[in-house]
């Protein structure tokens, strides 16, 4: 089992009102799994996203990570695990503007503390090239169409080789045909054995998982299997 | 992110801004610039009061004066003392182990006369010391010696300035001048002496004092024009400058017994230069005040282009939490930015300010010193102030919640 949550809550208190994002998730991913969680939104499915990517805490419930019990780590420690376990790809893509694409995609290994520049480089371009950027190392994001972005985002979550690779609408800012190639390359790594899972309101890009969530209220409403 | 990356990494962001970069510099560079001239400036007026003092007699000298009394209400004590005496000096000559020079003075208007020509000069009663203690050489012939003394020698030893006023182009040697009618063989000229304070008082030779002087045997002062031995000053100098605190002590035992009460003052020129030392510093602090504003204006700038440069990015901070960095290592790419910023604009206000000290050296004729310790204390002075306001943006930087941050349009 990589992903065990249990009773989870998300209370956000506003002074006066608590809105209760989650109000109690239990929800068990296997390693190797293709998941999209869906729903409007409000639904929590954001807050959700937010937890299992360790940004954010439970209020109350167990999340255990790849055996880890990752509800009760510090800041410094959730860190950690953002950086080794868990890769992001992001709806507008997050590229740093200012530095070119290896760099961008060298950045988590940075984080990671004990690789040297030379290996990091190497790393991200040999990771861009996989990718099919291997001719635009040296450019800037703002350099670049959308889906060259996202796939440059995509080698970035990818380079400390995470455990789970969460991908929070990585259609959403693109035209159609791009985004059927993106999903063509997540389909692929999920292929290869990548656990992958999906936020999104779009169905059409749910069915590409094998496990659909529907979240409802701050709730799992039903499960469907593809 | 190693230390060297995040340094190179907050000179390129310096370089793809300049203009961000170059206003927020301006303050520190003013700032550090002003330090650097404070200091030199500090070092400079040091310097050249010890080598005024040096000028003077040097920094074993110790300066015994008559303390002033009220008469009405001295005791009885006070009114027996004879005041500071020849005798007074020739026991101290005596009695002081740790003395090396005396240098009793007596002295006298008196009127000088060359053929037709008549002066009133400042005629001083004096030792052979004098020219030891006070660091007056002897230009010309020779001065006078313990041998004239023991014989109340009728010789003058004459300062520089009235030499070509009574010779002219004669030849001094061998000549006899009338002191107050009495004969006087020439037997030396003072070699000139010349100390020109740099700053405020211009070209005035402020030891022009000194060469409108002439010299005669103390004792032979004593016998033929005054009623007794009082001195108009006494300068001792000890044998060593460590020795000064020694001799000081010395001195007073001898002096109070034979005066039979503390009637006089000692002062040791080396207060005198710390006393001046601390006169300029006072002035100096006008400079502080400046280079302190200066500072602090450029690190507030600093911290206020640093907290919206914040806002800019802070999408960026929370994608780079996202994708691993903890607290800690935002809090340290902002911190190394400033330093960055403030470090790169204290190199530049070392350049400034070494102009700076140039012009005050040359066009306000001001004594500066300039010394590496003076730069490395002005640079830290602008990595102080990059850690200081740099740490409150960055510490801002550092607590931003990633997912408000990567939610922030």
């Amino acid at each position: 089992m990589l992903i065990a949550v249990d009773g989870l809550t998300r209370t956000y208190d506003l002074g006066e009102a608590k809105v209760h994002a989650l109000r109690g998730v239990d929800l068990a991913v296997e390693a190797g799994e293709y998941l999209a969680i869906m729903g409007p939104s409000g639904s929590g499915k954001s807050t959700l996203m937010h937890i299992l990517g360790c940004l954010d805490t439970p209020s109350t419930g167990r999340y255990v990570l790849g055996g880890e019990e990752v509800s009760s780590l510090t800041g410094r420690e959730l860190a950690k695990v953002r950086n080794r376990r868990i890769g992001f790809v992001f709806q507008n893509f997050n590229l740093l503007p200012r530095i070119d694409l290896v760099a961008n995609v060298a950045l988590p290994l940075v984080y990671h503390g004990s690789v040297s520049k030379a290996e990091r480089l190497g790393r991200a371009a040999k990771q861009l090239e996989e990718l099919g950027l291997g001719h635009r190392l040296k450019h800037r994001p703002n350099e670049l169409s959308g889906g060259e972005r996202q796939r440059a985002a995509i080698a970035r979550a990818l380079i400390n080789e995470p455990s789970i690779l969460l991908a929070d609408e990585p259609t959403g800012n693109l035209d159609s045909k791009t985004g059927r190639e993106i999903m063509d390359i997540l389909d692929g790594l999920s292929a290869a054995g990548k656990t992958v899972c999906l936020v999104t309101h779009d169905a059409n890009v749910a069915e590409h998982a094998g496990r659909t969530v529907h979240m409802q209220d701050g709730a799992i409403a039903r499960e469907d299997f593809s | 992110m190693n230390l060297l990356e995040s340094v190179g990494a907050g000179l390129r962001d310096m370089g793809s801004n300049k203009g961000r970069s170059v206003i927020t510099m301006i303050g520190i560079v003013l700032g550090v610039a002003s330090v650097v001239a404070v200091l030199s400036l500090m070092q400079g007026g040091q310097a050249q009061t010890e080598a005024y003092f040096e000028e003077l007699g040097g920094l074993r000298e110790i300066r015994i004066t008559n303390q002033r009394t009220n008469r009405i209400f001295m005791t009885a004590a006070e009114r027996a003392s004879e005041r500071l005496t020849y005798r007074d000096a020739q026991a101290i000559r005596f009695e002081c182990p740790s003395v090396s020079y005396v240098d009793p003075e007596i002295s006298r208007y008196l009127t000088v006369s060359y053929k037709d020509k008549t002066f009133q000069m400042r005629v001083l009663g004096t030792t052979a010391d004098y020219v030891f203690a006070d660091s007056m050489p002897v230009a010309e012939g020779r001065f006078i010696t313990d041998r004239d003394l023991d014989t109340y020698a009728n010789v003058i030893m004459m300062g520089p300035t009235y030499r070509d006023d009574l010779f002219g182009d004669e030849d001094w040697r061998g000549k006899q001048v009338l002191v107050e009618g009495i004969p006087f063989t020439v037997v030396g000229i003072m070699e000139k002496k010349e100390f020109y304070f740099r700053g405020g008082g211009g070209e005035r030779n402020v030891l022009e004092w000194f060469n409108r002087g002439h010299y005669i045997p103390i004792t032979t002062m004593i016998r033929r024009f005054t009623v007794d031995d009082q001195l108009g000053g006494l300068e001792i100098s000890a044998k060593t400058v460590e020795l000064v605190p020694t001799l000081m002590e010395e001195t007073r035992t001898v002096l109070s017994r034979r005066h039979g009460v503390e009637d006089f003052d000692l002062a040791s020129k080396s207060e005198q230069v710390q006393q001046r030392a601390e006169q300029e510093a006072f002035f100096n602090i006008i400079f502080w005040v400046i280079a302190f504003i200066s500072l602090f204006v450029g690190g507030v700038v600093i911290a206020n282009i640093m907290l919206s440069s914040i806002t800019e990015r802070i999408r960026e901070i929370g994608v780079r939490k996202a994708i691993g960095a903890s607290s800690r290592d935002v809090f340290i790419e902002f911190l190394v930015e400033a330093l960055v910023v403030t470090s790169v604009g204290g190199a530049v206000g070392l350049g400034v300010g070494y102009g700076l000290v140039k012009l005050m050296e040359t066009a306000l004729i001001m004594p500066m010193a300039f010394s590496p310790s003076i730069l490395v204390l002005a640079f830290l002075t602008s990595v102080a102030v990059g850690i200081i306001f740099g740490m409150f943006p960055a510490l801002r930087a550092a607590r931003l919640d990633p997912v408000e941050a990567l939610r922030y349009q």
